[in-house]
Protein backbone atom coordinates (compact mmCIF):
# COMPACT_ATOMS: atom_id res chain seq x y z
CA UNK A 1 0.00 0.00 0.00
CA UNK A 2 2.87 2.33 0.84
CA UNK A 3 4.11 2.07 -2.73
CA UNK A 4 0.81 3.27 -4.13
CA UNK A 5 0.52 6.16 -1.72
CA UNK A 6 4.03 7.38 -2.39
CA UNK A 7 3.15 8.09 -6.01
CA UNK A 8 2.36 11.79 -6.41
CA UNK A 9 -1.08 11.32 -7.90
CA UNK A 10 -1.80 15.05 -8.01
CA UNK A 11 0.97 15.38 -10.60
CA UNK A 12 0.22 12.39 -12.77
CA UNK A 13 -3.60 12.33 -12.64
CA UNK A 14 -4.13 15.10 -15.27
CA UNK A 15 -2.04 13.09 -17.75
CA UNK A 16 -4.35 10.09 -17.39
CA UNK A 17 -7.47 12.24 -17.48
CA UNK A 18 -6.45 13.97 -20.73
CA UNK A 19 -5.58 10.63 -22.27
CA UNK A 20 -8.91 9.19 -21.16
CA UNK A 21 -10.80 12.15 -22.66
CA UNK A 22 -8.94 11.70 -25.95
CA UNK A 23 -9.83 8.01 -25.97
CA UNK A 24 -13.50 8.73 -25.23
CA UNK A 25 -13.67 11.34 -28.02
CA UNK A 26 -12.15 8.85 -30.44
CA UNK A 27 -14.67 6.19 -29.41
CA UNK A 28 -17.63 8.60 -29.69
CA UNK A 29 -16.42 9.63 -33.14
CA UNK A 30 -16.01 5.98 -34.11
CA UNK A 31 -19.56 5.15 -33.06
CA UNK A 32 -20.99 8.09 -35.03
CA UNK A 33 -18.97 7.76 -38.21
CA UNK A 34 -20.49 6.06 -41.22
CA UNK A 35 -17.51 4.05 -42.40
CA UNK A 36 -13.84 3.80 -41.54
CA UNK A 37 -10.76 2.72 -43.41
CA UNK A 38 -10.65 -0.91 -42.40
CA UNK A 39 -13.02 -2.74 -40.05
CA UNK A 40 -14.49 -0.80 -37.16
CA UNK A 41 -13.82 -3.41 -34.47
CA UNK A 42 -10.10 -3.17 -35.30
CA UNK A 43 -10.16 0.56 -34.59
CA UNK A 44 -11.87 -0.05 -31.24
CA UNK A 45 -8.96 -2.28 -30.26
CA UNK A 46 -6.39 0.19 -31.59
CA UNK A 47 -7.96 3.10 -29.69
CA UNK A 48 -8.33 1.25 -26.39
CA UNK A 49 -4.96 -0.50 -26.34
CA UNK A 50 -2.92 1.96 -28.35
CA UNK A 51 -3.06 4.59 -25.60
CA UNK A 52 -2.19 8.06 -26.92
CA UNK A 53 -0.86 6.88 -30.26
CA UNK A 54 -3.91 4.73 -30.99
CA UNK A 55 -6.31 7.67 -30.80
CA UNK A 56 -4.03 9.90 -32.90
CA UNK A 57 -3.63 7.23 -35.56
CA UNK A 58 -7.39 6.73 -35.64
CA UNK A 59 -8.08 10.44 -36.15
CA UNK A 60 -5.46 10.78 -38.88
CA UNK A 61 -5.80 7.51 -40.77
CA UNK A 62 -9.04 5.90 -39.65
CA UNK A 63 -11.65 8.48 -40.59
CA UNK A 64 -12.94 8.04 -44.09
CA UNK A 65 -13.55 11.52 -45.40
CA UNK A 66 -16.25 11.25 -48.01
CA UNK B 1 -16.65 40.40 -46.13
CA UNK B 2 -19.89 38.67 -45.15
CA UNK B 3 -18.95 35.91 -47.61
CA UNK B 4 -15.67 35.46 -45.76
CA UNK B 5 -17.31 35.23 -42.34
CA UNK B 6 -19.84 32.69 -43.62
CA UNK B 7 -17.00 30.58 -45.02
CA UNK B 8 -15.08 30.86 -41.74
CA UNK B 9 -18.16 29.69 -39.86
CA UNK B 10 -18.48 26.76 -42.25
CA UNK B 11 -14.84 25.78 -41.70
CA UNK B 12 -15.18 26.15 -37.94
CA UNK B 13 -18.26 23.94 -37.94
CA UNK B 14 -16.40 21.38 -40.03
CA UNK B 15 -13.44 21.29 -37.65
CA UNK B 16 -15.80 21.03 -34.69
CA UNK B 17 -17.85 18.20 -36.17
CA UNK B 18 -14.76 16.23 -37.13
CA UNK B 19 -13.52 16.83 -33.53
CA UNK B 20 -10.35 18.55 -34.84
CA UNK B 21 -10.94 21.46 -32.50
CA UNK B 22 -10.95 18.98 -29.63
CA UNK B 23 -8.39 16.28 -30.27
CA UNK B 24 -5.51 18.35 -31.65
CA UNK B 25 -5.31 20.59 -28.53
CA UNK B 26 -5.53 17.46 -26.36
CA UNK B 27 -2.60 15.90 -28.23
CA UNK B 28 -0.57 19.08 -27.73
CA UNK B 29 -1.45 19.13 -24.01
CA UNK B 30 -0.21 15.55 -23.69
CA UNK B 31 2.96 16.40 -25.61
CA UNK B 32 3.54 19.44 -23.43
CA UNK B 33 2.95 17.58 -20.18
CA UNK B 34 5.09 14.56 -21.02
CA UNK B 35 8.49 16.25 -21.01
CA UNK B 36 8.47 18.01 -17.63
CA UNK B 37 7.06 14.88 -15.98
CA UNK B 38 9.43 12.48 -17.72
CA UNK B 39 12.51 14.51 -16.83
CA UNK B 40 11.33 14.96 -13.25
CA UNK B 41 10.73 11.26 -12.66
CA UNK B 42 13.69 10.04 -14.73
CA UNK B 43 15.56 8.83 -11.63
CA UNK B 44 12.54 6.86 -10.36
CA UNK B 45 11.85 5.42 -13.80
CA UNK B 46 15.44 4.19 -14.14
CA UNK B 47 15.25 2.65 -10.66
CA UNK B 48 11.95 0.94 -11.40
CA UNK B 49 13.14 -0.45 -14.72
CA UNK B 50 16.23 -1.79 -12.97
CA UNK B 51 19.21 -3.40 -14.66
CA UNK B 52 21.57 -0.83 -13.21
CA UNK B 53 24.86 -2.32 -11.96
CA UNK B 54 25.63 -2.23 -8.25
CA UNK B 55 27.00 1.09 -7.12
CA UNK B 56 26.09 2.73 -10.40
CA UNK B 57 25.75 6.41 -9.91
CA UNK B 58 24.43 8.90 -12.30
CA UNK B 59 24.31 12.62 -11.99
CA UNK B 60 21.22 14.06 -13.57
CA UNK B 61 21.69 17.47 -15.06
CA UNK B 62 19.95 20.32 -13.33
CA UNK B 63 17.24 21.44 -15.68
CA UNK B 64 16.27 25.08 -15.88
CA UNK B 65 12.69 26.00 -16.85
CA UNK B 66 14.02 27.12 -20.25
CA UNK B 67 15.49 23.63 -20.89
CA UNK B 68 12.15 21.99 -20.19
CA UNK B 69 10.29 24.40 -22.46
CA UNK B 70 12.90 23.68 -25.14
CA UNK B 71 12.22 19.95 -24.76
CA UNK B 72 8.48 20.52 -25.09
CA UNK B 73 9.07 22.67 -28.17
CA UNK B 74 11.09 19.79 -29.61
CA UNK B 75 8.03 17.56 -29.17
CA UNK B 76 5.80 20.12 -30.89
CA UNK B 77 8.33 20.45 -33.70
CA UNK B 78 8.27 16.74 -34.51
CA UNK B 79 5.07 14.97 -33.49
CA UNK B 80 3.01 18.15 -33.20
CA UNK B 81 3.86 19.40 -36.68
CA UNK B 82 3.13 16.01 -38.26
CA UNK B 83 -0.27 15.95 -36.55
CA UNK B 84 -1.11 19.50 -37.65
CA UNK B 85 0.07 18.96 -41.23
CA UNK B 86 -1.77 15.67 -41.73
CA UNK B 87 -4.92 17.06 -40.13
CA UNK B 88 -5.13 20.04 -42.48
CA UNK B 89 -3.40 18.89 -45.65
CA UNK B 90 -6.66 17.61 -47.09
CA UNK B 91 -8.74 20.70 -46.49
CA UNK B 92 -8.63 21.97 -50.09
CA UNK B 93 -7.66 18.87 -52.06
CA UNK B 94 -10.04 16.47 -50.35
CA UNK B 95 -13.00 18.72 -51.15
CA UNK B 96 -11.95 18.52 -54.79
CA UNK B 97 -11.45 14.77 -54.69
CA UNK B 98 -14.80 13.82 -53.18
CA UNK B 99 -16.77 16.40 -55.10
CA UNK B 100 -18.02 18.64 -52.27
CA UNK B 101 -16.12 21.48 -53.87
CA UNK B 102 -18.56 21.56 -56.81
CA UNK B 103 -21.23 22.82 -54.41
CA UNK B 104 -18.97 25.78 -53.65
CA UNK B 105 -17.38 26.43 -57.03
CA UNK B 106 -20.67 26.79 -58.92
CA UNK B 107 -21.46 29.80 -56.76
CA UNK B 108 -19.95 33.23 -57.38
CA UNK B 109 -17.53 33.16 -54.45
CA UNK B 110 -14.09 34.69 -54.48
CA UNK B 111 -11.21 32.27 -54.20
CA UNK B 112 -9.45 34.78 -51.95
CA UNK B 113 -12.05 34.46 -49.21
CA UNK B 114 -12.39 30.72 -49.83
CA UNK B 115 -8.70 30.08 -49.31
CA UNK B 116 -8.26 32.65 -46.54
CA UNK B 117 -11.16 31.17 -44.56
CA UNK B 118 -9.47 27.77 -44.65
CA UNK B 119 -6.13 29.24 -43.60
CA UNK B 120 -7.63 31.33 -40.81
CA UNK B 121 -9.43 28.35 -39.30
CA UNK B 122 -6.37 26.09 -39.63
CA UNK B 123 -4.26 28.73 -37.90
CA UNK B 124 -6.92 29.20 -35.24
CA UNK B 125 -6.97 25.50 -34.39
CA UNK B 126 -3.16 25.45 -34.43
CA UNK B 127 -2.93 28.47 -32.12
CA UNK B 128 -5.44 26.97 -29.67
CA UNK B 129 -3.36 23.77 -29.67
CA UNK B 130 -0.02 25.54 -29.23
CA UNK B 131 -1.31 27.75 -26.41
CA UNK B 132 -2.92 24.78 -24.66
CA UNK B 133 0.28 22.75 -25.04
CA UNK B 134 2.53 25.50 -23.75
CA UNK B 135 0.11 26.26 -20.91
CA UNK B 136 0.21 22.64 -19.79
CA UNK B 137 3.99 22.45 -20.17
CA UNK B 138 4.54 25.72 -18.29
CA UNK B 139 2.16 24.71 -15.52
CA UNK B 140 4.23 21.61 -14.76
CA UNK B 141 7.50 23.45 -15.30
CA UNK B 142 6.54 26.06 -12.73
CA UNK B 143 5.43 23.43 -10.21
CA UNK B 144 8.48 21.19 -10.66
CA UNK B 145 11.36 23.42 -11.75
CA UNK B 146 10.67 27.06 -11.04
CA UNK B 147 9.09 30.06 -12.63
CA UNK B 148 9.66 31.54 -16.06
CA UNK B 149 9.87 35.20 -16.99
CA UNK B 150 6.44 35.97 -18.33
CA UNK B 151 7.22 38.71 -20.85
CA UNK B 152 9.89 36.51 -22.46
CA UNK B 153 7.60 33.52 -22.35
CA UNK B 154 4.85 35.39 -24.21
CA UNK B 155 7.39 36.67 -26.75
CA UNK B 156 8.46 33.06 -27.31
CA UNK B 157 4.90 31.77 -27.77
CA UNK B 158 4.16 34.66 -30.14
CA UNK B 159 7.22 33.90 -32.26
CA UNK B 160 6.35 30.22 -32.33
CA UNK B 161 2.82 31.07 -33.46
CA UNK B 162 4.27 32.93 -36.48
CA UNK B 163 6.22 29.76 -37.37
CA UNK B 164 2.99 27.76 -37.09
CA UNK B 165 1.21 30.29 -39.36
CA UNK B 166 3.96 29.68 -41.94
CA UNK B 167 3.61 25.90 -41.66
CA UNK B 168 -0.15 26.12 -42.11
CA UNK B 169 0.26 28.46 -45.10
CA UNK B 170 2.64 25.95 -46.75
CA UNK B 171 0.27 23.08 -45.94
CA UNK B 172 -2.77 24.75 -47.47
CA UNK B 173 -0.88 26.09 -50.50
CA UNK B 174 0.33 22.56 -51.26
CA UNK B 175 -3.17 21.22 -50.62
CA UNK B 176 -4.49 23.70 -53.20
CA UNK B 177 -1.78 22.76 -55.71
CA UNK B 178 -1.71 18.95 -55.56
CA UNK B 179 -3.67 15.87 -54.56
CA UNK B 180 -3.79 15.07 -50.85
CA UNK B 181 -1.08 12.42 -50.79
CA UNK B 182 1.37 14.42 -52.90
CA UNK B 183 0.64 17.55 -50.89
CA UNK B 184 1.28 15.76 -47.59
CA UNK B 185 4.58 14.38 -48.86
CA UNK B 186 5.82 17.73 -50.17
CA UNK B 187 4.77 19.62 -47.04
CA UNK B 188 6.40 17.14 -44.70
CA UNK B 189 9.60 17.20 -46.78
CA UNK B 190 9.59 21.00 -46.89
CA UNK B 191 8.97 21.46 -43.18
CA UNK B 192 10.43 18.47 -41.34
CA UNK B 193 13.34 17.60 -43.63
CA UNK B 194 14.06 21.32 -43.79
CA UNK B 195 14.23 21.36 -40.00
CA UNK B 196 16.59 18.37 -39.96
CA UNK B 197 18.88 19.89 -42.60
CA UNK B 198 18.83 23.17 -40.74
CA UNK B 199 19.84 21.48 -37.51
CA UNK B 200 22.71 19.62 -39.23
CA UNK B 201 24.33 22.30 -41.33
CA UNK B 202 22.36 25.32 -40.21
CA UNK B 203 25.38 26.86 -38.53
CA UNK B 204 26.63 28.02 -41.92
CA UNK B 205 23.84 30.55 -42.22
CA UNK B 206 22.19 32.63 -39.57
CA UNK B 207 18.91 33.51 -41.23
CA UNK B 208 16.34 30.92 -42.33
CA UNK B 209 12.65 30.49 -41.57
CA UNK B 210 13.33 27.03 -40.11
CA UNK B 211 15.35 28.73 -37.38
CA UNK B 212 12.29 30.62 -36.17
CA UNK B 213 11.53 28.09 -33.42
CA UNK B 214 15.16 28.22 -32.25
CA UNK B 215 14.96 31.99 -32.15
CA UNK B 216 11.75 31.69 -30.16
CA UNK B 217 13.56 29.54 -27.58
CA UNK B 218 16.56 31.85 -27.58
CA UNK B 219 14.23 34.64 -26.50
CA UNK B 220 13.91 32.77 -23.19
CA UNK B 221 17.62 32.60 -22.55
CA UNK B 222 18.90 35.80 -24.15
CA UNK B 223 21.47 34.28 -26.52
CA UNK B 224 20.32 35.77 -29.72
CA UNK B 225 21.30 38.21 -32.38
CA UNK B 226 18.63 40.82 -32.66
CA UNK B 227 19.14 41.72 -36.34
CA UNK B 228 19.13 38.05 -37.39
CA UNK B 229 15.94 37.53 -35.46
CA UNK B 230 14.21 40.51 -37.05
CA UNK B 231 15.33 39.49 -40.56
CA UNK B 232 14.09 35.93 -40.00
CA UNK B 233 10.79 37.22 -38.70
CA UNK B 234 10.36 39.49 -41.72
CA UNK B 235 11.35 36.68 -44.10
CA UNK B 236 8.84 34.32 -42.50
CA UNK B 237 6.01 36.83 -42.73
CA UNK B 238 6.93 37.45 -46.38
CA UNK B 239 6.84 33.69 -47.01
CA UNK B 240 3.43 33.42 -45.32
CA UNK B 241 2.06 36.05 -47.73
CA UNK B 242 3.78 34.33 -50.69
CA UNK B 243 2.34 30.92 -49.86
CA UNK B 244 -1.14 32.36 -49.34
CA UNK B 245 -0.94 33.97 -52.81
CA UNK B 246 0.29 30.66 -54.30
CA UNK B 247 -2.60 28.89 -52.57
CA UNK B 248 -5.20 31.33 -53.90
CA UNK B 249 -3.85 31.16 -57.47
CA UNK B 250 -3.55 27.38 -57.44
CA UNK B 251 -7.00 26.79 -55.94
CA UNK B 252 -8.43 28.94 -58.75
CA UNK B 253 -6.43 27.11 -61.40
CA UNK B 254 -7.22 23.63 -60.05
CA UNK B 255 -10.93 24.31 -59.63
CA UNK B 256 -11.54 22.52 -62.93
CA UNK B 257 -9.99 19.29 -61.61
CA UNK B 258 -12.89 18.83 -59.21
CA UNK B 259 -14.61 15.48 -59.47
CA UNK B 260 -18.28 15.83 -60.22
Amino acid sequence: MGELQSIPWALIAPLFIVQLILMIIALIDLSKIHATNGPKWLWVIVIIFGNLLGSIVYFIAGRKQS
Amino acid sequence: MSQFSVLVQKELRESWRSFKLLWIPLVFILLGVSDPLLNYFMMDILKAVGGMPEGFEMVMPEFTPADILAASTGQFQSVGLIVLITAFVGSVSRERQNGTATLLYVRPISYVSLFLSKWVVAVLVAIVSIVAGYAASTYYTIILYGTVEWDRFFAMVGTYIIWICLVMAITLAMSASFKTVVAATITIILVLVGLIIDSFIGSFWSVSPWKLANFALALLSDYYDKTDFVITLGLSIGLIVLFIIIGIVMSKRNASTTKI
